[in-house]
């Protein structure tokens, strides 16, 4: 008895083991085939550039089957992180590298702005229904201090004569990152470019100490997803995210007073128009090479009828140099995205304005040369 | 004999791995929580300033003390929440229920303490924040305003409150499954003493009770050491500022939903993501002595009995 039954079991792990042999030699031919003309190229970091980038990378790989290009969104410091320690080919990130980072990396690195954004200021007031909420930076700026406390407040409704009648009696809820984000870098330079010195400069940064949450009025949500799933359950709340996220989840979006006075509401048109007024004031290298840490100073808050005011260009930074075959995948991607980028925006995101396009196509020649 | 000695030195690299994790694990800890020392000295667990600052290290400032009175303050509230209705479920699942019924019991509790915290996460800053407001917090602020942990009105619906209700509502499961094994423990001969005394059953529950309390007090603190580490629940409920909650109707902070928050984009900064080590390291040593403290109580109970 004993004696057949370990027969049997000795048959069972044969077959098994055959299955396992059949399996395995089935699909690595087809893997090593696949390997040998496949180039993997890996990035990380924005996560406000992550769908972008995976829509585009999506429709290049249709064109280009043999290059895969794979992005993890971890946050632009985390991306930066990886990147410099050669985790990765290339990060994606929202403010550009510091002067200082720039310094210490000065001709190996080649950073591109690849598209436009915008950080949208959303709120969650049951009364307005469809009417639009207009706010500016001195406004803004004194509710973030915290000193704005209903929204029926007299500056807010001299802002808005035409619904201050709708404006209820209600204490705002104020929403913020909680997470160190180039976004909240934004915002907060934007508010103090804005507001006249309300706004005091050691108050910009990715992650600041918000003088509201010390009036129990202030919330902290992770991401823009964590910003806008409290704006969307906390009723009289407001808050920034990045526009892509705010159309996403059908919030409503603030009419946001520009430097030339108008209040204008984020769209791809606004967007780009503060992209073209920024290429205008000189304060943008026109190489890829060079110190883009001024960039902030260029776009937000920029001048011209049309800006919308907190603007963002969005980057990937790459190396001068890389092993032959990835420069060159990485030179078809870029040139990909220039000339058929701009049919596959997304919406939340504007394509460049032609001066600054001229950077990329600068990059992929210093590429071509060897950096 | 031989083959015991083959036996025990098969086993003993998978007791080994589980040691060297944790003394890796500790190291790491330390190692890396050095340089916010160094910066600040123990002002990261004095002071409760936080402020990152880009390329300038000597400004940045790291205190801990907001979101480390947050973690105890959230971990005791969620004690104070879940035992009293622990307790009752766990006497009457061992005491009252029949047998089918019982293991019914049983299995959900179970379910409840293995259920993914990201949901009760979900599920609470959803839907329960709001009436916890609207039903619980709004009444109590208004009948105990004297009490100051009480005393402010809350704003919104995300607040240490919430974090701890929410906590309560996820440990109880864990904390009735302690107590129930606990209860097991007390040998027959004791109840069936209590009972040809003609002692009713709640006289005789109140005997256990008292039999039972250094279990209780074990399980407690098992539990608040479990309650000190969860991370996303509170994250989605304790609204994530950074100021230390006097009234428990503000919003706060507690180390593991701000290591949670922090550590992706730490690297823009020097300090930062030692000074959240450092935050590990408190989450670390809290850990050890409840676990210790709670394990070194069960045993020698169970010892006693």
């Amino acid at each position: 008895m004993i004696t057949i039954w370990m027969h049997r079991r000795r048959i069972l792990s044969l077959t098994l083991f055959l299955v396992l042999a059949l399996i395995i030699s089935l699909t690595t031919p087809s893997l090593i085939a696949g390997n040998k003309e496949t180039i993997h190229i890996r990035g990380s970091g924005s996560t406000f550039l992550q769908l972008q980038l995976m829509a585009w990378i999506t429709i290049f790989h249709k064109v280009r089957p043999s290059i895969t290009i794979e992005y993890n969104g971890v946050g632009s410091g985390a991306g930066q992180q990886q990147f410099f320690e050669h985790l990765t080919d290339f990060c994606g990130s929202d403010p550009p590298l510091s002067h200082k980072t720039w310094l210490e990396h000065k001709g190996r690195i080649l950073q591109l702005p690849i598209v436009l954004g915008a950080v949208a200021v959303v709120y969650n007031i049951p009364e307005l229904k469809s009417h639009r909420l207009r706010l500016d930076g001195k406004v803004l700026s004194m509710i973030y201090l915290g000193e704005i406390i209903y929204w029926d407040n007299y500056y807010i409704k001299r802002l808005n004569p035409g619904i201050s009648n709708l404006l209820p009696h209600a204490k705002i809820i104020v929403v913020h990152r909680s997470d160190s984000s180039g976004t909240t870098e934004i915002f907060t330079y934007y508010l103090h470019r804005s507001s006249d010195g309300l706004w005091p400069k050691r108050l910009v940064g990715k992650d600041i100490e918000w003088p509201v949450d010390r009036t129990g009025r202030g919330l902290g949500g992770k991401g823009n997803a964590g910003v806008v799933s409290i704006v969307k359950n906390t009723p009289y709340s407001i808050g920034y995210v990045e526009l892509s996220y705010a159309l996403r989840y059908g919030l409503d979006v603030a009419l946001l007073r520009n430097r030339a006075g108008y209040y204008i509401e984020p769209n791809t048109t606004t967007i780009i128009a503060a992209g073209e007024n920024a290429a205008r004031t000189g304060l943008l290298p026109i190489s890829p090479t060079g110190d883009f840490s001024k960039e902030l100073e260029a776009i937000v808050y920029s001048p011209g009828r049309l800006s919308y005011p907190i603007t963002c260009f969005t980057h990937i930074i790459i190396w001068a140099k890389y092993p032959p075959h990835k420069a060159e995948a990485i030179r078809d991607f870029l040139s990909w995205i220039i000339s058929s980028g701009d049919k596959h925006i997304l919406p939340g995101y504007a394509p460049l304005p032609g001066p600054v396009k001229g950077i990329i196509i600068r990059a992929i020649e210093l590429m071509k040369s060897g950096g | 004999m031989k083959e015991d000695r083959l036996f025990f030195l098969a086993l003993l690299p998978f007791g080994a791995i589980v040691v060297a994790v944790f003394i890796v694990f500790v190291s790491t800890l330390l190692y890396n929580s050095l340089p916010i020392f160094i910066h600040e000295g123990l002002m990261v667990y004095t002071s409760s300033t936080w402020r990152p600052v880009e390329n300038n290290p000597e400004a940045e400032v790291y205190g801990l003390l907001a979101p480390m009175i947050g973690t105890l303050e959230v971990s005791f509230l969620a004690i104070i929440i879940s035992l009293p209705p622990g307790l009752s479920l766990a006497i009457m699942i061992e005491e009252y229920l029949p047998t089918g019924l019982k293991s019914l019991m049983e299995t959900i509790i179970e379910v409840m303490a293995g259920l993914p915290t990201v949901l009760y996460g979900m599920w609470a800053s959803l839907f329960f924040a709001d009436y916890l407001k609207s039903d619980l917090m709004i009444p109590l602020h208004e009948i105990l305003w004297f009490i100051p942990i009480f005393g402010c009105m809350p704003e919104s619906p995300y607040t240490v409150f919430t974090a701890g209700v929410i906590l309560g509502i996820m440990i109880m499961p864990y904390m009735v499954g302690l107590i129930l094994d606990g209860i097991r423990q007390i040998p027959k001969k004791i109840r069936e003493a209590c009972y040809s005394l003609g002692m009713t059953k709640y006289e005789t529950v109140r005997i256990l009770l008292r039999l039972m309390r250094p279990v209780i007090i074990a399980s407690v603190l098992l539990s608040l050491g479990r309650a000190a580490g969860e991370t996303i629940a509170v994250s989605l409920t304790i609204g994530n500022t950074y100021n230390i909650p006097e009234c428990l109707f503000t919003p706060g902070y507690t180390i593991s939903s701000l290591i949670a928050d922090q550590f992706g984009n730490s690297g823009f900064y020097v300090y930062m993501a030692s000074a959240l080590y450092a935050g590990g390291l408190f989450l670390l040593l809290l850990g050890v002595i409840t676990s210790s403290t709670g394990l070194y109580l069960m045993r020698r109970w169970k010892t006693s009995v």
